[in-house]
């Protein structure tokens, strides 16, 4: 409460006789300060010196002496007074501070019940996208255009590629799953399915995970770095000799058995390893069978893929070699069975800049019903691709197998027979998920069925 | 007056760049327990290494420090970041690290989750395991 003090002593004061009462009444009212209780006290003193001003002027100095000692007495009151005022001041600014005090804890404790709240929403949201529920679909696409299909020399125009379908549940600690289901057309136009591959794992840690199921087999770089979507791949299409079966591959690509793989990483490095055994496969309509519900006549496939992955020296580079056996049956109305045998020494180096990468394959083949001659022949490709700004990779690729065809491997195959592709692409990324890729070949067969033609090819591939 | 004002000017940008050089520093953390080297780090979210000791690793992304983590700690953009975990995805059946939204998320995860890793841009505080500092 604001304390008013008029300039009515001022002009009291200047009459003389009043003067001084006026003073001391505005005094009072000044060292009162603005509380209630002084106000009240101001007022008492005033009442007080009122009545002197009636008096006469005969009497004036006896009464000055008393008013005198009234005032004295009156500050010593006001003095008292203003003593407990001052205390309870204390004491009143004393409490405040002890009330404050009480209230605080109340607020520190309901802000502290807000943030284990905010930390028990944010710890249940960050436990739920956890990807330890449900199981998230994943797949390809790709539809391509061309003066020819991609693998079909002898389809032109537009055609679906393939859906793929890929679903990896994490099941647990140390159990692994990996399921990718593809739905292409076949050249009758009809859509089939495939379930490319299966497979089951567990991790014992780091270094090593046994899976079983259907897989690719290890055979190269290529193979098991890549699979039946186009996306993922630099080229528009994979190097026809390790083509998977259907399409006309002929390599046994996919396996069903059990398959020992890991890594060991060293001072400067990392040596990779696979170990792999399954059944056989068969030759049946003239394509590799990989016999997903098992075989009747007892042959197997084995074998093992060692590579080294180069460190800070040469980052990106790996090189490896690979070996397989299979004991192949086929469909004819006499079964023959073929043991095929091959070793590979491959390379890939993948870079920020550019990824190279180049597999030669050597057979030696041997007829065992009867047992007849060695038949050798070889196979290999090298890619080259250039990671360029604006998303764009240009590509050149060299294919060429030399294929015995005195061997029932390849003999019973139909796309078994020798022959070289020159290639040069250029792939473009629309984003992280799609890329357009267009390709122009020259491929020719160089025995059984001579023949020779040019590739256009336009391709658009997703993955989601 | 002049002299007033460059200490004070001086000041600030003293207190500016202290305050940008603190929020600079990325800590990589782990879940309580779980022991792991700095270089291993590396390993961790190239999908390399699984496994400390006998605990499953479960590293997520940080999108408030992915930035910085990729160039100082895998010195890779974000696009070959993608394309590694992608092959490794659909070749081994290895999940990439999920995405936690920010700091407050990642640390929260961490906190929760047994074999939880990721990097943060703030000082993490008690509760979990400071790998590496960057």
């Amino acid at each position: 409460m604001a304390t008013v003090v008029s300039d009515a002593p001022l002009a009291h004061a200047r009459d003389g006789r009043f003067g001084v009462a006026w003073l001391w009444r505005g005094r009072v009212i000044k060292r009162l300060g603005g509380g209630m209780f002084g106000l009240v006290l101001a007022v008492a003193g005033c009442g007080a010196i009122a009545p002197l001003t009636a008096r006469g002027e005969s009497s004036e100095s006896k009464q000055l002496t008393e008013l005198q000692q009234k005032l004295d007495q009156s500050l010593k009151l006001i003095e008292a007074l203003t003593q407990r005022v001052k205390q309870l001041e204390a004491a009143q600014s004393a409490s405040a501070p002890a009330a404050a005090g009480a209230a605080a804890p109340t607020d520190a404790q309901r802000i502290e019940t807000v943030e284990n709240r905010v930390m028990q929403i944010e710890a249940t949201n960050a436990g739920r996208s956890g990807d330890t529920t449900g199981v998230p679909l994943h797949g390809f696409a790709d539809i391509g255009i061309g003066n020819h299909t991609a693998n079909e020399q002898q389809f032109q125009g537009a055609n679906v590629g393939a859906l793929d379908i890929f679903l990896n549940p994490q099941l647990g600690q140390h159990t692994r799953s990996l399921f990718e289901l593809t739905f292409e057309v076949n050249e009758q136009g009809q859509v089939q399915s495939d379930l490319e591959r299966a497979q089951i794992g567990y991790q014992f840690n780091d270094q090593a995970t046994l899976w079983v199921g259907r897989f690719h087999t290890p055979f190269g770089y290529y193979n098991t770095a890549y699979h039946h979507g186009q996306q993922i791949a630099i080229s528009l299409r994979r190097p026809r000799l390790i083509l998977f079966e259907d399409q006309g591959g002929v390599m046994p690509s996919h396996t069903v058995g059990a398959w020992f793989t890991g890594s060991e990483h060293l001072t400067d490095g990392k040596v990779t390893y696979d170990l792999f055994a399954g059944n056989g496969q068969s030759i049946s309509g003239g394509e590799i069978d990989p016999r997903s519900g098992g075989v009747d006549h007892g042959g197997a496939i084995y074998g093992g893929n060692l590579g080294y992955v180069f460190g800070e020296t040469l980052n990106g580079l790996k090189i490896g070699v690979s070996a397989f056996r299979s004991k192949i049956t086929d469909d004819q109305q006499f079964v023959n069975f073929i043991r095929v045998d091959n070793v590979a020494v491959y390379f890939n180096y993948d870079t920020d800049r550019f990824e190279y990468v180049g597999e030669y394959y050597r057979f030696s083949d041997t007829d065992l019903t009867p047992v007849g001659p060695l038949h050798r022949s070889s196979a290999g490709f090298l890619q080259l691709a250039w990671r360029l700004p604006f998303a764009t990779t240009p590509y050149a690729r060299y294919e060429r197998a030399v294929l015995d065809q005195s061997d029932e491997y390849f003999a019973l195959q139909n796309n078994g027979m020798s022959y070289y592709r020159a290639a040069l692409g250029l792939r473009f990324d629309l984003d992280l998920k799609s890329a357009l890729k267009f390709e122009v070949a020259r491929t020719k067969n160089t025995d059984r069925n001579i023949q020779e033609w040019n590739d256009v090819l336009l391709n658009y591939a997703i993955r989601f | 007056m002049q002299p007033k004002f460059s200490v004070w000017f001086g000041l600030l940008v003293l207190l500016v760049v202290r305050s940008a050089a603190a929020a600079d520093v990325l800590y990589v953390v782990c879940h309580e327990g779980v022991s792991l080297d700095a270089a291993e780090v590396r390993y961790v979210y190239l999908g390399e290494k699984q496994f400390a000791n006998t605990i499953r690793l479960l590293p997520v992304d940080n999108v408030a420090a992915q930035v910085a983590f990729l160039e100082r700690v895998l010195k890779v953009d974000a696009t070959r970041y993608s394309g590694i975990w992608t092959k490794k995805w659909f070749r081994d059946g290895i999940n990439p690290p999920p995405v936690k939204a920010g700091n407050a998320e990642a640390l929260a995860y961490v906190k929760q989750t047994q074999g939880g890793c990721s990097y943060i841009g703030v000082d993490p505080g008690p509760g979990v395991t400071v790998i590496a500092r960057y």
